[in-house]
């Protein structure tokens, strides 16, 4: 996935050609509409998970029994669900823990993925031949059966969820930077490397490694999408997040079966904000990718 | 002598010491008309017989629902999917055993009010320390392939749900009063049931309460849904798994004639596309609506609400033999956080009645209603939680399950025990997952700190009582071990008499009060939703469901 | 070819078996008992052992799975623990459920996605380009629930022009089938169409610029033949691999679209046999969805190489 503009580079490169290639770089994401549009709305929501609950009119835990199922209204805009909590505060406060839970999977799956597509990758042989059967006989699955199976092996519990997840993503990302190392593997500076008879860790972390983080920025960050996906479809299923948790795809779980009875506000705006989340974090990866292909 | 009084002189006659008990409480007042049917229908008196007593002592009846004339017509049923093969003996789920009432027949039926009406059998009785029951069948009933029903047939189904060796689900109700081999045949017509241990409300554990226990020929060698022959208004048509079934008229039925001609039930996943399909005229009929699902059609003029007070309830345990709950005061703390009537209205929409933290609900005849109703009192509870050293609050895991409101409870009793302190992280599993493999050590209900779960209907408390709360008990998630109670359960069991059941009752009631192992907040409502202007429609709170003399509006 | 083929159908044997072998030790760490599964937590112990005896499933592991495979390669799935009955019935309803769903979602994408990716790559660069693109990408990440809420919510509820369950009613035809499948396609469609757009514009941008185009321009031919022979040839090609890709989720990985519109498809079969422990319907369910997935990707790449030229008269792969 690398082009021209990522050209292999001697480590002992001139600093200041780099450093000014970043910056080039950063100015270009900086004034990319997509990029911003979807920056925008990442920070709104990372701000809301972070400072939400200081800021909400009414606690998002706390219960009215006399009061469920408002619809929406001055005191309640979003209404009210089916313990009389303030929907309204529970979609801002709701952003907290999937935007714990997907990062951290995505990180995780990004690392196992990373240090096993260069491992195939570099290594080519029986390990590679091996190793790609396996991946591919977990990719002949669909992630959500996978995640599924695992968890009910497991138990849920966040901790898991994010396992399942990296573990569910490393086949992909491993992949990804297989295909990426195959193609520098065969470069001059791998082979001068050798020549000074680097041994195949150094070779890997600290020639290869490098060269190729280009697009695995690109891979985690559209990665980092699915993981939200994800997050949101095992709550959505019954399976992650635990209640009383404000968490929209937990909500979405609880309350979808009311639609028919004509309570769509229970549903509506949870399914907007995850919506407009993992769009908005699929135009950063967008703009990222722009940047990065030239 | 006045007439009545001849009636009843009659009675005391020709009747045993136990039934002249009865009358005896009656006569004193110390029963009413509807505590005095239920028990002597649990005795073997007819209703006819109870009703014609009761009338002579000056207590009427209300009117009788007017029986609808004419026969014909589908009855399109609407129910979620079997949980798993249709098989008599090891059915353990709802939707099932509402098949099972379609096509069969127990010896007696609990009604809604929970008297016992004869069904199989005509009559029965008790021996003088209830420890040998003996029932007379009807006669002239026949199965389905027309072979007549016999006292052998009683004696193969029995004792086939009583053997250990066929793992039935009918077992948990048995063990310890009816064992094989203990259903004996007397003559053709009358079996007699020879009990391990007395039992005051044997009739229950043969009644349809036990759903498991519909009358099977003798000869049934397995494979149920092939043909379902039992003596039942209905026989199968045709049943395709996860589809749905039909069932015609059984003509030879011996309850009389059976109005629908057809009875078409077809299953779904839940509840929503059963709402749909009555919604849209699609179906006649949705066997069991949870309340917080079915707010939109509970409100709806077009359909009718069948709403039968039932003891099903979700038992909130704490275990007495961990921390934090080894002190009863902060078990009584945590009870006392709860504000049951607003449970009851906001969480269950009105459609439950307030639970006094025992089995012993309020619409069971033998309850002391003399005990007075636990409320929410955060002052007491607060005193409590100091006197017990736990000024500073708890931290604890809940677990439980996702199935009907439970979920929902459990986040309305985190949010209650916030007020003395009480920090409590939720674990809501998969119905599968919480129950495990049902043993001590390997499973989450069992073994958890605090847990929810859900126990269906009984006609009587005997089952919540034991399995429960019984130093031996096998459901014991509280695992609450207390002498005293162990002995009151057995003397309640035993007794025949329902002043000394409800004298019993009254001191089991205060005892667990006192200790609160368990939480009984509410005892909720069983609903069935119908097409309105449909009559005759017969619903048990167990979640049978009687179409014989159905018609639709 | 032939040896191309022969090479592929064993890789994909392998795959399917490492795929069994990953599946039955996923099970057997399942927690509960079937037994108890079975009769329900209330049933007596003795019950429940009697059970487990009866179905065998006290046995060792290797003698459960040996004993299995053998079976399930001659056709006999097994019989279902939940249902005593043989398991090959439900499987083939599902599939041919999820088959159905999937291909309305198919012949609603396809079109469309194409019709856009190759539009979009004739304005290359161009705001039409540009907003196609986008409204893809973002329509692909947005997890189908959220938008077969908001369809049912739009569609179901308040238009009240499309029936808010897939399941039709016993009897019903063709139309009436597809009526009630309307609904959830558009959720798949949705996420399949970006994907797909790009494919056939990145293809078309391909076939554009290359030589074989601009001689048949040179030559005079009009750019609709062009188009329709040259181009679109170029863009089928990496559709069709998308298509073999997506195929596995269409048919299995449709959980939550058939939660959400209570649909009996094979993807809600292996969800309710997980939580039953129901060991040969889950297993059978997982295999069914691979299979279908080797199957799927065979054909691809049949297709795929009847397309280029250039792999069915090479040999690289």
């Amino acid at each position: 996935m690398s082009d021209a503009s990522a050209a292999p580079r001697p480590v002992s490169a001139p600093e200041t050609t780099v450093a000014q290639e970043r910056r080039e770089r950063a100015g270009q994401l900086l004034s990319s509409p997509t990029f911003l549009t979807g920056a925008a709305i990442v920070v709104f929501w990372a701000a809301c998970a972070i400072f939400g609950h200081a800021l909400v009119p009414y606690d998002p835990l706390a219960d009215d029994m006399l009061n469920t199922l408002l619809p929406p209204s001055r005191e309640h805009p979003f209404g009210t669900d089916q313990l009389g909590r303030d929907v309204f505060s529970r979609v801002i406060t709701g952003s907290r823990d999937i935007l714990t839970v997907a990062p951290l999977a995505t990180l995780l799956g990004t690392l196992g993925g990373t240090v096993l597509g260069l491992a195939m990758g570099y290594s080519r042989g029986i390990v590679d031949e091996v190793l790609s059967r396996i991946v591919d006989a977990l990719l002949a699955l669909p992630t959500v059966i996978v995640a599924l199976l695992a968890l009910v092996a497991l138990g849920t519990s966040k901790i898991t969820v994010v396992l399942v997840i990296a573990f569910g993503f490393t086949p992909i990302i491993a992949r990804t930077v297989r295909a990426a190392v195959l193609a520098e593997r065969e470069l001059d500076y791998v082979a001068a490397a050798k020549l000074r008879l680097e041994g195949p860790l150094h070779i890997m972390f600290v020639e290869i490694l490098p060269n190729v983080a280009p697009p695995i920025l690109v891979e985690t960050t559209v990665r980092l999408g699915y993981a939200i996906f994800t997050v949101a479809t095992l709550s959505f299923i019954g399976f992650g997040i635990q209640p009383p948790s404000p968490d929209w795809g937990l909500s979405i779980s609880a309350n979808y079966g009311l639609i028919g009875g004509g309570y769509w506000w229970t549903v509506l705006f949870d399914g907007l904000a995850i919506a407009s989340l993992v769009i908005g974090v699929n135009l950063i990866a967008d703009g990222i990718e722009g940047v990065v292909n030239g | 002598m006045k007439p009545s009084h001849a009636l009843i002189e009659l009675f005391r006659s020709t009747h045993g010491e136990v039934h002249n008990q009865l009358i005896d409480s009656l006569l004193a007042g110390r029963l009413n008309r509807r505590e005095f049917m239920r028990h002597g229908s649990c005795l073997g008196l007819s209703l006819t017989t109870l009703g014609t007593i009761a009338g002579s002592v000056g207590l009427i009846a209300g009117p009788r629902s007017a029986r609808a004339a004419g026969t014909g017509g589908t009855i399109r049923v609407a129910q979620n999917a079997p949980a798993s093969a249709i098989d008599p003996v090891k059915i353990a789920d709802g939707p099932g055993l509402a098949i099972l009432s379609y096509v069969g027949d127990f010896l007696c039926f609990d009604r809604n009010d929970l008297t016992l009406e004869p069904m199989l059998a005509e009559s029965w009785s008790p021996n003088k320390d209830g420890t040998v029951w003996t029932f007379k069948l009807r006669q002239g009933v026949k199965f389905h392939n027309g072979k007549p029903l016999t006292a052998d047939d009683v004696v193969a189904s029995i004792d086939r749900l009583a053997d250990p060796a066929n793992g039935s689900n009918a077992l948990s109700a048995f063990t310890g009063y009816l064992s094989k081999g203990g259903t004996r045949k007397v003559d053709d017509h009358t079996v007699a049931f020879h009990l391990d241990a007395a039992n005051g409300s044997f009739p229950y554990l043969v009644s349809s309460d036990n759903y498991n226990a519909i009358i099977l020929p003798a000869d049934y060698a397995g494979n149920f849904e092939q043909s379902m022959i039992a003596t039942g208004p209905f026989k199968l048509e045709k049943y395709t798994p996860q589809v749905g079934a039909s069932f015609v008229r059984n003509t030879d039925y011996w309850g009389g004639q059976v109005v629908p001609e057809r009875v078409e039930a077809t299953f779904f996943a839940d509840i929503q596309p059963q709402i749909l399909a009555l919604q849209g005229g699609q179906a006649d009929v949705i066997l069991q609506a949870p309340v917080l699902q079915s707010v939109a059609v509970l409100n709806d003029p077009n359909f009718e609400v069948i709403s039968l007070p039932s003891t099903a309830h979700q038992q909130l345990h704490m275990r007495n033999d961990m921390e934090p709950f080894k002190d009863a005061r902060v078990r009584r703390a945590v009870a006392l956080t709860l504000d049951r009537p607003k449970l009851v209205q906001g969480l269950m929409k009105g459609r439950a009645k307030i639970g006094n933290d025992s089995p012993f609900a309020a619409v069971y005849p033998m309850t002391d209603k003399s005990v007075p109703q636990r409320e929410r009192n955060i002052a007491e509870a607060k005193e409590l939680m100091a006197a017990a050293g736990m000024a500073n609050g708890f931290e604890t895991t809940l677990t439980t399950e996702r199935f009907l409101e439970i979920p929902d409870y459990a986040v309305l009793v985190q949010n209650a025990v916030k007020e003395i302190g009480g920090k409590i992280n939720l674990n809501v599993l998969d119905q599968g997952a919480y129950y495990g493999d049902a043993v001590y050590g390997k499973s989450p209900w069992l073994d958890s700190v605090m847990g929810i779960t859900d126990y269906g209907h009984r006609g009587v408390p005997n089952v919540f009582l034991s399995a429960p709360l019984r130093s031996d008990g096998t459901w014991n998630g509280a695992h609450f071990k207390n002498k005293d109670y162990d002995q009151l359960v057995t003397s309640y069991i035993a007794s025949l008499d329902i002043e000394a059941q409800r004298a019993t009752a009254g001191k089991i009631q205060r005892l667990l009060l006192e200790e609160t192992p368990v939480i009984f907040s509410y005892f909720y409502d069983y609903l069935t939703v119908v097409k309105k202007g449909m009559s005759g429609v017969v619903t048990t709170a167990m979640g049978q469901l009687l179409l014989a003399k159905a018609t639709i509006g | 070819m032939a040896r191309f083929l022969l090479k592929r159908v064993a890789l994909s044997l392998i795959t399917l078996w490492l795929l069994s072998v990953i599946v039955f030790t996923a099970g057997q760490v399942l927690p509960g008992n079937v037994g108890r599964a079975m009769l329900g937590p209330f049933a007596d112990q003795r019950a429940v052992d009697a059970l487990n005896h009866e179905m065998g499933t006290d046995r060792p592991l290797l003698v459960q799975y040996g004993d299995w495979i053998s079976r399930f390669v001659q056709g006999d799935m097994g019989r279902s623990y939940a249902y005593r009955a043989p398991v090959a019935p439900f499987i083939a309803n599902a599939l041919a459920n999820s088959a159905k769903l999937a291909a309305v979602a198919f012949l609603l994408v396809v079109p469309l996605s194409l019709a856009m990716g190759v539009l979009a790559a004739l304005h290359a660069g161009r705001p039409v380009d540009r907003s196609i693109m986008v409204a893809g990408m973002s329509a692909t990440i947005v997890p189908e629930f959220v938008s077969g809420i908001i369809l049912i919510l739009i569609f179901g509820v308040w238009l009240r022009w499309l029936p808010i369950s897939a399941t039709w009613p016993p009897g019903a035809g063709f139309f009436g089938q597809l009526y009630h499948l309307l609904l959830p396609a558009i959720p798949l469609v949705l996420i399949l169409f970006g994907y797909i757009a790009r494919m056939a514009r990145a293809g078309t941008l391909e076939a554009l610029d290359a030589d074989y185009t601009r001689t048949a321009v040179l030559k005079g031919l009009p750019q609709s033949t062009v188009l329709w022979r040259h181009v679109l040839r170029n863009a089928l090609l990496p559709t069709v691999s998308v298509i073999a890709t997506q195929t596995a989720y269409l048919i299995g990985g449709l959980v939550v679209i058939e939660t959400l519109f209570r649909y009996q498809g094979i993807g809600s079969l292996i969800f309710l046999a997980a939580n039953k422990k129901d060991f040969p319907m889950l297993e059978a369910g997982v295999l069914a969805v691979g299979c279908v997935f080797a199957v799927a990707s065979l054909l691809a790449d049949l297709i795929y190489s009847w397309l280029n030229p250039r792999i069915r008269f090479g040999a690289t792969e």
